[in-house]
């Protein structure tokens, strides 16, 4: 018995939600990554998902490529929060304003 | 077969190539370029002259040639801009002056500027080469527009040669001047360019062949519709409508906006003021812009286009008084002059207004007349001038001489022959062209138009003081005791200036019989040479330019009607006048020491000396007038136009100021706009659409 899609769909929203608020919250950077991925790992449940709901493999193999993306945007974040640390001896996103008008 | 006809562009290319070669060869082989670039030059001219004379012997034979060269803008449902040839007898006159001329003022160059020791020569020829190039195909133009660009072409020569001497302060002055005043009478002639191919859709001189049309026709048809008779051209006729206006105003704009650039170039009152400053470039090249090239360019263009300008009374009533109102200003400002290149520059105004009277009053053959015969007695004078010159050591007053008659003969009676010319003694060459000009404005003048009688008698006033103003300058120059030590023992002048200067005074004695209209009255022998070379047959294709349609235009469309009155009484008086003119002189100046006796005008000589304060007026018109014109039009530039512009931007700065301070830098507060963002967009989208 298959679970209904709405269910997925809550437990999605609710992890967006979730990255969402660390966000906008959280002054450590690493957490901001976290949160990040969180988002788009709530985004890869809804393709795979509804892909299972249609019976069509093109969201799996969409959420495929938001992993790669994921990845990717981890690397870099990573090699950004490295630098934060060199520069400040600290994560906290609050110490690098200076990239502004 | 090959004709004079297929040569007929190398007349004006031959100079041309002329200039390529003293400019060329001058810059990287000066070394190569036999004395300074005349050789080429003269060589090329002596070619555009003998090719002229061949094309002239074939237009006697009474065949005439117009021909495309080359379409430079092909219009699509419209007109085309092309570059064409056209031979009739007054173009095959004119081209033969000028190459003769420009032949003669090279070899001269070889006398005054080689021999002088002047430096830049290749830049001299060069310029002499281009100014002839530029003359000769102005002469050849079959339509308006071509006419125009080589008339510019003639103005920038004049304006290269009279600064020759840049490195002194007079001469980039006057050329500048020169460049302006003309540039000022151009600009209107651009517009009249621009008026007559949008009116008509073509600005050829003459049709020939299926399907052309020329201008001056389409404006004879034009205003003859609009009297009642044909149809007018569907074109003009559209045009009229657009602008609102009547064909006869219209055109009578037209031909005062083309008269503007003739005003210009031709130095008549009031955008004269260029011309004697001009006399600040070396002489040969005075010689040319007088006689052949830049002054003649004028005259010759409402010749060219007589055909339109025979359709407007009007315009033809301000020819007449600008060219009679001329002659008389400029002459009277000649007597006063002590420069020997001055009192001349003042008489080439006035000679040029009296054919302007003759243009105007209806006298075509008369002015073309005086065209010719100014163009060799001019020239002569002012080379003879600068053979005087270059005896005094370049020193150019006349008080300083005296007494060269016996040192120099050959200039002495070659300039004296010039002279007679000029101040319109019989039998020399100016009397019979100027007497004709006067005849035919009295004789229009008396049927019936005050306006021309009132030029006439301005024309007619203005030969005294001709006659006055010449022998002036010849007994002053020549006679008398010798009044410095220059002129006791003047350098001697050689063969390359003799020869100009005899060929010049053979010529200017007799070329006046081509056309004595007196004597052919009174003999009754068909000897008036010119005016039959001027009729072209009314079977020919080129009828529309003849001296008989001519006619007939002015009487049928500007009512001009002659009085009958015979040649003979006019002449006696206008002659009678010069030898008054020239009496005075004789009785004031031929003494062994003369005395200025310009004292004597009191009040009246300061204005002559300062040429009627026209510079003054000139140089007031500018800075009095369109300097305060141009600064409000600055501060409505700087203050309203530009004050809009910046107004809006401020806006937009000011905005993005405040509205840059959300970007603060903070990661986190950029994720909360976005989110907020996101949120609001969803909200709207919501709304609008109805979700909710």
């Amino acid at each position: 018995m298959a679970v209904a899609v709405e269910y997925y769909l809550l437990l999605s929203a609710a992890v967006f939600c979730t990255g969402v608020f660390g966000v906008l919250t959280r002054e450590n950077a690493l957490m901001f990554l976290i949160s990040v991925e969180l988002m788009l790992n709530s985004a890869n449940i809804n393709l795979v998902a509804f892909s299972h709901f249609y019976g069509n493999a093109t969201g799996q193999v969409f959420s495929l490529f938001v992993m790669a993306l994921a990845a990717a945007e981890v690397a870099v974040g990573l090699g950004i929060v490295l630098v934060l640390y060199r520069n400040f001896d600290e994560v906290d996103v609050r110490n690098a304003t200076t990239m502004r008008w | 077969m090959v004709g004079a006809f297929d040569f007929t562009p190398a007349i004006p290319l031959l100079p041309f190539a002329a200039f390529l070669v003293a400019m060329l060869v001058g810059h990287f082989a000066p070394r190569l370029l036999p004395k300074g670039g005349a050789i080429p030059g003269i060589l090329a001219t002596a070619g555009s002259l003998l090719l002229s004379i061949w094309t002239f012997l074939t237009v006697s034979g009474g065949s005439y040639h117009a021909q495309d060269i080359y379409t430079w803008v092909v219009g699509q449902n419209t007109f085309s801009l092309h570059f064409g040839i056209l031979v009739d007898p007054l173009s095959a006159m004119m081209l033969v002056i000028v190459s003769l001329v420009a032949v003669l003022v090279h070899v001269f160059s070889l006398g005054y500027m080689n021999d002088e020791g002047e430096t830049g020569l290749p830049r001299y020829y060069a310029g002499l080469g281009l100014f002839t190039f530029s003359m000769l195909a102005f002469v050849v133009a079959d339509n308006l527009l071509m006419a125009f660009m080589f008339f510019e072409l003639v103005g920038l020569c004049s304006y290269l040669l009279i600064g020759f001497h840049f490195r002194e302060p007079g001469p980039p002055s006057a050329a500048k001047k020169a460049f302006l005043v003309t540039r000022f009478g151009d600009y209107f002639f651009l517009i009249g360019v621009v008026g007559i191919l949008a009116t008509f859709g073509t600005a050829r001189f003459v049709a020939v062949g299926d399907g052309v049309h020329s201008f001056p026709h389409l404006a004879e048809q034009a205003l003859a519709a609009a009297g009642g008779e044909g149809t007018m051209p569907e074109h003009v006729a559209h045009f009229l409508d657009v602008i609102g206006m009547n064909a006869e105003t219209w055109f009578a704009i037209l031909g005062l906006l083309v008269l503007g650039g003739v005003v210009g170039k031709s130095a008549q009152f009031p955008l004269h003021t260029w011309l004697p400053d001009a006399m600040e470039g070396p002489t040969p090249v005075s010689a040319l812009i007088h006689a052949a090239t830049m002054v003649a360019a004028g005259v010759y263009l409402v010749a060219r286009m007589y055909g339109f300008y025979a359709l407007l009374p009007t315009v033809l009533a301000i020819i007449a008084l600008v060219g009679g109102f001329t002659a008389l200003f400029a002459a009277s400002m000649g007597v006063v002059k002590d420069e020997l290149k001055q009192v001349l520059a003042y008489s080439t105004i006035s000679q040029y207004g009296y054919m302007m009277l003759g243009l105007g009053t209806g006298g075509y053959i008369a002015a073309t007349f005086h065209l010719m015969t100014h163009a060799f007695f001019k020239a002569l004078l002012f080379l003879g001038a600068g053979s005087v010159i270059i005896a005094m050591h370049h020193n150019e007053d006349m008080w300083d001489m005296g007494g060269l008659r016996e040192k120099m003969p050959v200039t002495y009676y070659t300039f004296l022959s010039g002279s007679l010319a000029l101040a319109g003694i019989v039998p020399f060459s100016g009397f019979w062209s100027k007497d004709e000009i006067l005849y035919e404005a009295l004789i229009y003048g008396a049927g019936d138009s005050p306006i021309l009688l009132a030029a006439y008698a301005m024309g007619l006033l203005a030969v005294f003081f001709t006659g006055f103003y010449t022998f002036r300058m010849v007994f002053l120059t020549f006679h008398g005791e010798p009044r410095s030590d220059t002129a006791r023992d003047p350098h001697g002048v050689r063969w390359n200036v003799k020869l100009p200067l005899v060929v010049l005074g053979i010529l200017a004695a007799t070329v006046g019989l081509v056309n004595m209209t007196p004597v052919a009255e009174l003999t009754g022998l068909h000897i008036e040479y010119l005016h039959q070379w001027l009729v072209i047959p009314e079977a020919s294709d080129f009828a529309a330019l003849g001296y008989d349609n001519y006619h007939h235009l002015l009487e049928q469309f500007a009512g001009y009607h002659a009085a009958d009155i015979g040649p003979l009484a006019p002449g006696a008086v206008s002659l009678a006048l010069a030898l008054g003119g020239a009496g005075l002189a004789w009785v004031l100046y031929n003494v062994d020491s003369p005395t200025e006796h310009t004292e004597k005008l009191g009040g009246v000589k300061t204005v002559l000396y300062n040429n009627y304060y026209q510079d003054e007026y000139q140089v007031w018109l500018a800075q009095g007038v369109t300097l305060p014109l141009a600064r409000a039009a600055d501060t409505f530039d700087q203050g309203i136009v530009d004050g809009v512009v910046n107004g809006v931007s401020s806006v937009s700065l000011f905005a993005g100021s405040r509205v840059k301070r959300i970007q603060d830098g903070l990661v986190t507060h950029y994720a909360a706009l976005l989110t907020l963002g996101l949120v609001v967009l969803l909200v709207a989208f919501g709304l609008l659409e109805g979700w909710f």
